[in-house]
């Protein structure tokens, strides 16, 4: 029963991207995605129709994370060159460049492979992921520097609103709640900062933190670590409630995910596979090889079942049941 | 599509300049606040370079002025000189390219103009030439009938002979006959005079007229033409226009000589088929037969009354190509249709129009089948090598030859052999070829040696090849018959290697031997080591040292022969060492016989390392431990407090939790790293008390050194938890600048310092100790009840310099304590060397010292000092007075620095030195007495000086310092002041007496 409900069907294929393509996002309502890659560009797709709408291009090193706001107008996006982007969707220009993470890195090189996609030690300044907030406001952005920074995109200020730098190494991955920002570390720990109380909890997982992705009910955390492992965490006790295993992440920023249902885990592979666990008893449910190389992004639509991948091998693949 | 102009791609990291950094930011505030190139030029705001906002002063022009966005030049607006136009007009500046280049521009361009003038082109070469050229610029745009360039040769672009330009100097017009140009002015009046008579005459063909002046404003002159037969004759020259040939008919040949119309539809189906891109040419098309098709031209529309026919279409065709391209400009040219528009494209135009591909050719690839591989081929290229020497082999051997007698050359033999024999006879050949000149390679070449040179080659190729036959063996049974080494040992009966190598090497010479042992050893133990073997018998490979000895040793007892007793890597180990190491030997040995080789060999090793490592075993069962304990330890949730900045909150629609509530100090890194942080420090300092101490204190008594240490270590446990509060170190320092100036003055000596501070625990202790003895003997004296337990003595509030001083005391020297009486003064008479006599001078001085203060300044004082002070430094006081007082004044602080730092120097800057100190304590003690708690505050600000000035100067120490000196004082201060209440109310009591 279970087999049918998860995407398996390839839909479309979108080509356009000239190298690897680094992250694949559905926007809100799941009609439209961008993808970026290190061809520096940002695509917007209809995966649907596997129609190219819109390239922007502006970066000048790779764009590791984009993220649109939920009315569609604003992208905001992150990458090699330690900016982050404020694009405006319909005219393709950006309205801002955040200037930021710059700071001092001392950090230990945890995740030195984990560039192996084609970066050099010497980039300190990579934004490694950026999320808007509910209202659009602001753009919190997730850095190689040890922090994570909050940009107001209401005011004309470039300097961040907010630094926290309380992680140990690399932020890999950033969440925003309404009124929570949490963020994923190499250092091991997803930490939560309430803005509404005060608090900082910092769940150690004692395995680097590649990606960290919110389940849709609000209530866990599924974090991809390093060890090839995905951990699905409660947020509120801060419990280990999963584990789900059989893929290979060991080396790559690889991105994991929770279905529309919250029925099953979805991640990527380093082999190019697709994998989906049932939630509850972390059974492998489907499994197939999806791209040729790294399955660097996934991406499920908010309703439909259906699933976007985005791999080194330079395609964006459109998953339905 | 959207290209910003801020966008360039760096390589590199550029290295930052501060300023730049600077200087960008704020251009990109700027930018980022309204994007400064959209505002309108009154609205942007002048910068200068660093960013400030420009003022240009009141008079000329404030914010705003000139220069940077309006009219001006940096000197200002200069207003030019009044020049009247009535006389001599403005002449019209022509500007050249000159104007607008650089003095360096404009000599470059001068240099290399070199060529014929056009004034001597007599037969227009060089006219010819760069028409040429500009035909060429012209045909990149220009379709033509023949795709690529076309052949210079071919095509002469016409240029103007001198001839023509003359005439066209002259007046003449391309299309006019030569003739005199002045009846076409006359025919220009009758024209204008013509056109006043027929707006004259009727309305109706003025409205006509102005008509078709407007819509077919060029036809207008063709329709007034025929009026004048004079003006037409003029244009007897036509305009030659070669058209390109585009049809298949022949050469002159019109089919639509008879029937025009036909021409037309045919034109028209060739601009429906063309695409879009190739609207050019179509146009050009349309221009070229504009007139004799007489079509009406696309873009004028049609009238209301005109007949709506097919040719009209064209119009709306062209409206609608112009509607699709503008769709396509619109859209994105997505990847795919780029992807297939090429093909299109290339489709048409790598075909001649006219000319369609063909669906089939005659020509034919011929096609050749590969090679066909023998059916016993092996992919995989077999080396000659061990062939190459087998036969070697089979040679004779030459003779033995007795080594020569240079023991050099000798070695050098042995080394070039082994070095052939491995590397193949090509390393012979090159060392004879690159140590031709040198004499010392004469044996490869046949000389001296050279006998010998080839016996050792032949041996040490004799060598090899067993080896690699043993190699062969072992690879041919391991890989073929999928057997394991010790398998086959076994069937076999066999040894392992090394003891069989062991027999092998016994033969051969010693040192060779084991040489050759350990190739071998190697060569074999690699390919067994696969299977596992080799782990098996290593089961001290944590320990290599340890596990050589431990295969000597199975040699040893399992093969006898010869013994090496004094095997190098256990000589240096003691005996119980080897015996106990031997014991693990007997026990591992036991072991590998029992679990022999056919038992899983990993399993073994692993056990055989759990029994026999003593740290690995431990290292993996920890790890393991580890692992769980990390699962179980995982995820650790830990909470802290944040910290949102207002603006996230209000960004995120949120009420700020730190409302109203101050700044929160820095965040501690963890509470845990300061702990450490102070007890390290405080065990360092333990540390080097101990060794100040003993450099120091040698002269003391081992136990007064332990206590003191055991204090100091338990006031820094104290201390930890003490309240770092700030104090404002500036006022001080601003106020007794003199303590300020000596850290200043003497940098070199603060090294000399804070080996000062690491002692004062170690000193408070000893000065507790004097104290104490002193104030009993005091109290004695005085006969006064002194608290027999003082918890700290009253140096405590004293500068470093002066405990130091403490520190040099003699405790034996007690004989100077008695002559002190006042608390305060304590301190400084402690200043003691170790000559007495000198001690009692300085003593001495300082007394008078202090009472010749007191003399100056309050004369009722004087009398109890005098009772309590000693009876001869009243009299010599009188005679000191001056020149103490002078000294005092003259006194820097950087001296007396220096006088703690030298022991050796004069003594009476130390007493003048005191002096000061005496003065100070006095005037405290003295200018209120009635008034106790005034007197309090400003002894124990006095600490706080001295207290500063210490943090001062050691600034550079750690904090838990800090924190031990205020604790330390606090108590020294209480005693002060006690003392003092003492004193006071001792004081009160005489002057009621007297």
């Amino acid at each position: 029963m279970s087999e049918l409900e998860v995407p398996g069907k390839e839909a479309n294929v979108l080509k356009g991207h000239e190298g690897a393509v680094l992250a694949a996002r559905f926007n809100s309502d799941g009609n439209y995605c961008l993808s970026c890659g290190k061809d520096r560009t940002i695509r917007l797709w209809n995966p649907h129709r596997g129609i190219h709408i819109k390239t922007y291009k502006s970066h000048a090193r790779e764009v590791r994370d984009v993220h649109v706001t939920p009315d569609n107008s604003k992208l905001c996006s992150c990458g090699g060159d330690r900016q982050i982007f404020y694009w405006d969707v319909s005219t393709g220009r950006v309205i801002r460049k955040f200037r930021g993470h710059d700071g001092e890195t001392n950090c230990l090189l945890l995740l030195v492979d984990l560039y192996s996609t084609g970066l050099d030690l010497g980039d300190s300044h990579l934004v490694n992921a950026v999320k808007f907030n509910e209202y659009s406001s602001v753009v919190v952005s997730a850095g190689y520097d040890q922090s994570l920074r909050a940009w107001d995109c209401r005011s004309h200020s470039t300097e961040p609103i907010q630094v926290i730098d309380s992680f140990s190494d690399s932020v890999m991955s950033v969440c925003l709640t309404k009124s929570e920002i949490i963020g994923g570390s190499v250092d091991g720990t997803v930490r939560t900062f309430d803005i509404r109380i005060g608090r900082e909890i910092s769940d150690d997982l004692g395995q680097p933190v590649n990606c960290i992705s919110m389940s849709n009910d609000g209530n866990c955390i599924l974090a991809s670590c390093l060890d090839s492992t995905l951990r699905l965490l409660d947020r509120t006790s801060g419990e280990l409630l999963q584990e789900y295993k059989g893929h290979t992440c060991k080396s790559y920023k690889l991105d994991c995910c929770l279905t529309n249902t919250d029925a099953h885990v979805t991640g990527g592979s380093e082999d190019g596979f697709i994998y989906f666990w049932d939630l509850v008893d972390a059974s492998v449910v489907s499994s197939f090889r999806a791209h040729s190389s790294v399955v660097t992004s996934v991406s499920y639509h908010p309703k439909d079942s259906c699933m976007i991948t985005a791999s080194v091998d330079g395609t964006i693949r459109v998953w339905k049941t | 599509m959207d290209l910003d102009e801020d966008d360039f791609v760096f390589f590199g990291t550029p290295i930052e300049r501060e300023e730049e950094i600077t200087s960008r930011k704020k251009k990109a505030v700027a930018e980022a606040s309204g994007q400064l190139r959209t505002l309108p030029v009154w609205k942007q705001e002048v910068t200068d370079e660093e960013g400030r906002r420009r003022f240009h002063g009141a008079f000329t022009g404030g914010f705003s002025a000139g220069y940077y966005n309006t009219v001006g030049s940096k000197e200002g607006w200069t207003p030019q000189k009044f020049v009247s136009s009535r006389k001599n007009r403005a002449e019209v500046k022509q500007q050249s390219i000159l104007n607008f280049l650089d003095e360096d521009e404009r000599a470059d361009l001068e240099g290399q103009s070199l060529g014929t003038s056009m004034q001597f082109d007599t037969f227009g070469f060089t006219a010819a030439e760069l028409a040429r050229k500009q035909a060429e610029k012209e045909q990149q745009q220009r379709p033509s009938a023949i795709p690529g360039p076309v052949p210079d040769e071919l095509v002469l672009p016409a240029t103007e002979s001198i001839g023509v330009k003359l005439l066209l100097k002259m007046g003449w017009r391309h299309g006019h006959s030569i003739k005199d140009s002045r009846p076409s002015s006359l025919y220009d009046a009758r024209r204008e005079a013509r056109k006043a008579f027929l707006a004259f005459s009727s309305d109706d063909a003025k409205a006509q007229l102005a008509e078709s002046e407007s819509v077919q404003g060029n036809l207008e002159s063709i329709t007034e033409q025929p009026t004048n037969d004079d003006v037409q004759s003029h244009q007897n020259t036509p305009v030659y226009v070669r058209n390109p040939k585009q049809d298949l008919h022949g050469l002159g040949f019109d089919p639509y000589k008879h029937a025009p119309e036909f021409r037309e539809k045919k034109r028209s189906r060739m601009s429906g088929k063309r695409e879009t891109g190739n609207r050019k040419a179509d146009s050009a098309k349309d221009n070229l037969f504009g007139f004799k098709s007489g079509n009406v031209a696309p873009g004028f529309g049609i009238g209301a009354l005109e007949e709506f026919d097919a040719e009209d279409e064209d119009v709306y065709a062209a409206g609608f190509d112009f509607v699709d391209t503008y769709v396509q400009e619109v859209e994105e040219p997505s990847k795919l249709m780029t992807d297939s528009k090429p093909k299109l494209l290339a489709k048409e135009t790598g075909v001649l129009p006219g000319f369609r591909v063909a669906s089939n050719s005659d020509y034919q690839l011929e096609r050749f089948d590969p090679p066909v591989i023998p059916k016993d081929f092996v992919p995989c290229h077999k080396f000659p090598g061990p062939l190459e020497t087998n036969y070697r082999l089979a040679d004779p051997p030459p003779p033995e030859v007795p080594p020569p007698e240079d023991n050099n050359l000798k070695l050098l033999i042995e080394g070039v052999a082994t070095l052939v024999a491995r590397c193949g006879k090509l390393y012979e050949d090159l060392s004879k070829e690159k140590n031709q000149s040198n004499p010392l390679f004469n044996f490869l070449t046949g000389g001296n040696g050279h006998d010998y040179y080839t016996r050792k080659l032949w041996e040490e190729q004799q060598k090899r090849t067993d080896q690699s036959r043993q190699q062969v063996d072992v690879k041919q049974s391991s890989s073929m018959r999928k057997m394991t080494a010790e398998s086959r040992g076994k069937i076999l009966g066999e040894r392992p290697l090394e003891r069989s190598i062991k027999d092998l090497s016994s033969s051969v010479a010693s040192a060779e031997g084991i040489q050759l042992q350990f190739n071998l050893s190697d060569t074999f133990t690699e390919p067994a080591s696969s299977s596992g073997l080799h782990e098996a018998v290593k089961p001290f490979k944590d320990d290599p040292a340890k596990q050589e000895r431990f295969e000597r040793f199975l040699k040893e007892k399992y093969q006898g022969g010869l013994r090496s007793t004094d095997s190098s890597g256990s000589s240096n180990m003691s005996e119980a060492s080897r015996a106990r190491e031997r014991l693990d030997f007997e026990a591992a040995a036991e072991a590998i016989q029992k679990g022999q080789w056919g038992k899983e060999s990993k399993h073994f090793s692993a056990t055989g390392g759990m029994q026999f490592t003593s740290g690995g075993v431990e290292q993996a069962k920890g790890t393991e431990a580890e692992d769980l304990i990390t699962k179980k330890m995982f995820p650790k949730r830990e909470e802290y407090q944040w910290r949102p900045a207002p603006v996230l909150c209000k960004r995120f629609d949120l009420i700020d939790p730190y409302m109203g509530k101050p700044a929160p100090a820095p965040r501690m890194r963890s509470k845990i790293d300061t702990l450490i942080f102070t007890s390290d420090s405080a065990k360092e300092t333990k540390v080097e008390e101990t060794i100040i101490a003993n450099r120091d204190f040698s002269m003391l008594q081992s136990d007064v050194q332990g206590i003191s240490q055991d204090v100091a270590i338990k006031e820094n446990e104290v201390e930890v938890e003490v309240e770092n509060v700030e104090r404002p170190v500036d006022l001080y320092k601003a106020i007794f600048s003199d303590d300020s100036d000596d850290e200043g003055e003497t940098t070199s000596l603060n090294k000399v310092e804070n080996p000062e501070k690491k002692i004062e625990a170690a000193t408070t202790t000893l000065n507790r100790l004097i104290a104490g003895d002193f104030l009993e003997s005091l109290g004695k004296e005085l006969g006064l009840e002194v608290p027999p337990d003082l918890p700290q003595s009253t140096n405590m509030a004293k500068t470093p310099a002066s405990q130091k001083e403490a520190a040099n005391t003699n405790v034996g020297d007690s004989n100077i304590l008695p002559v002190k009486n006042n608390p305060s003064s304590t301190v400084f008479s402690e200043t003691l060397n170790h000559e007495v006599p000198h001690n009692r001078k300085i003593a001495i001085e300082s007394r008078s010292d202090k009472n010749e203060v007191i003399h100056g300044k309050l004369a009722k004082s004087v009398g109890i000092y005098m009772e309590t002070g000693s009876t001869e430094n009243n009299l010599d006081k009188v005679d000191l007075e001056k020149r103490v007082h002078e000294d005092s004044k003259a006194k820097t602080p950087s001296s007396r620095r220096k006088n703690w730092n030298s022991n050796s120097s004069s003594e009476d800057e130390r007493s003048r030195k005191q002096s000061k100190r005496h003065r100070h304590r006095s005037g405290d003690s003295d200018s209120d007495s009635s008034s106790d708690h005034r007197d309090r505050y400003r002894s124990r600000s006095k600490g706080r000086k001295k207290e500063s000035s210490r943090e001062k100067s050691g600034s550079s120490r750690r904090h838990s310092k800090h924190h031990k000196h205020r604790s330390r004082d606090s108590p020294g201060r209480s005693r002060n002041d006690s003392d003092r209440e003492h004193r006071e109310a001792k004081r009160e009591k005489r002057r009621k007496r007297d």
